[in-house]
């Protein structure tokens, strides 16, 4: 295939999809749904060097502090898999996103209908650095008690932005929420292919 | 006068055993900054994870590194699996990287240029995740 490269020996490429949300709206759950092993943990200094210019506070000046992040995995095919990172929930540790951001094909914005708020900031951050994403609105609660142009209206979500319900815990759900910002990406790719940037 | 270790147990009191920096010797920046966290590591084959050709001190979690790699591995991984911060782990892998004995294979990147990947990559991924 076109992406194949034999310079690599046999490694596989790998993307990422990210998983953004605010503090518990499911987002170590969906990535666990979906993932092929148990979600995986890894952790990250907070330093001085990291933090750059953002506010010290609350991260303690010392490089002692550490971020964890929750991620998954899918093989795709024996060239291909697919990495699911669980961004950071706190907007303290958004220095990071920087580097999540790099090589990943798109973002998920899981949000919470009872607490919609939560998740502003992740819609905000994606739709500045023009990445393309989805909202995914997880109801696992059972609760659906918001019909979607309401939420989107809530959201002040962007009319091209899929919105989709969901179950975070449901693996065909969540699988259901990763191919609908997969159909939106190959959507926005051929939008840019007939009517190119300069 | 206290000797010089007085005090060091209070000091260490909320740290791991060894504190991951002196793995890497002290270093706490790799010098490579082309690692990311799904770059994926392979350890090339033929080298025996004993014989510390290039590496002027192997460390035990340079073979374990070597071990986990002779499948790919993305960064997030390995570091996962050692329990160690993704810097401490980035530092190691670049030492086996020096030394010639993992090769680092980067993803592409899309959104740091902007731009949407590949349609023959969307379909992949679409085509595997209908597959779950």
């Amino acid at each position: 295939m076109g992406y194949a490269s034999s310079d690599h020996g046999d490694a596989p490429l790998a993307v990422k999809i990210l998983i953004a949300g605010g503090f518990g709206v499911g987002k170590t759950t969906l990535v666990g749904a979906v993932s092929e092993v148990a979600p995986l943990r890894t952790e990250e200094y907070l330093t001085h060097a990291s933090v750059g210019v953002d506010d010290l506070e609350g991260v303690g000046g010392k490089s002692t502090t550490t971020v964890a992040l929750d991620f998954g995995r899918i093989t795709i095919h024996r060239g291909l898999v697919l990495y699911l990172f669980g961004t950071p929930g706190q907007e303290r540790f958004w220095f990071m996103w920087n580097d999540l951001v790099n090589g990943a094909l798109g973002a998920v914005v899981l949000v919470d209908t009872r607490r919609l708020d939560v998740s502003f900031a992740s819609i905000d951050f994606f739709e500045s650095r023009g990445i393309p994403f989805v909202v995914g609105v997880n109801c696992f609660h059972g609760v659906r008690d918001r019909a979607p142009e309401e939420i989107r209206k809530a959201l002040d979500l962007d009319p091209q932005v899929p919105l989709v319900l969901c179950d975070a815990r449901d693996r065909a759900a969540g699988r259901d929420v990763l191919l609908a910002l997969i159909d939106h990406l190959m959507a926005v790719r051929s939008r840019t292919t007939r009517h190119p940037v300069a | 006068m206290r000797h010089w270790t007085e005090g060091f147990e209070d000091d260490d009191a909320d740290e791991p055993l060894v504190r991951p920096y002196t793995i890497t010797g002290g270093r706490t920046a790799p010098e490579r900054d082309d690692l990311t966290l799904i770059t994926l590591v392979s350890a090339i084959p033929g080298g025996s994870a004993d014989t510390g050709t290039g590496l002027r001190r192997m460390q035990p979690e340079h073979r374990a590194i070597l071990a986990l790699c002779e499948r790919p591995l993305a960064v997030a991984e390995v570091s996962s699996a050692l329990n160690l911060p993704v810097s401490v782990t980035k530092i190691l892998i670049g030492d086996l990287i020096e030394a010639g004995r993992v090769r680092a294979r980067p993803p592409l990147a899309f959104a740091q240029a902007g731009g949407i990947p590949d349609m023959t990559i969307l379909e992949a991924v679409r085509d595997g995740l209908r597959k779950l």
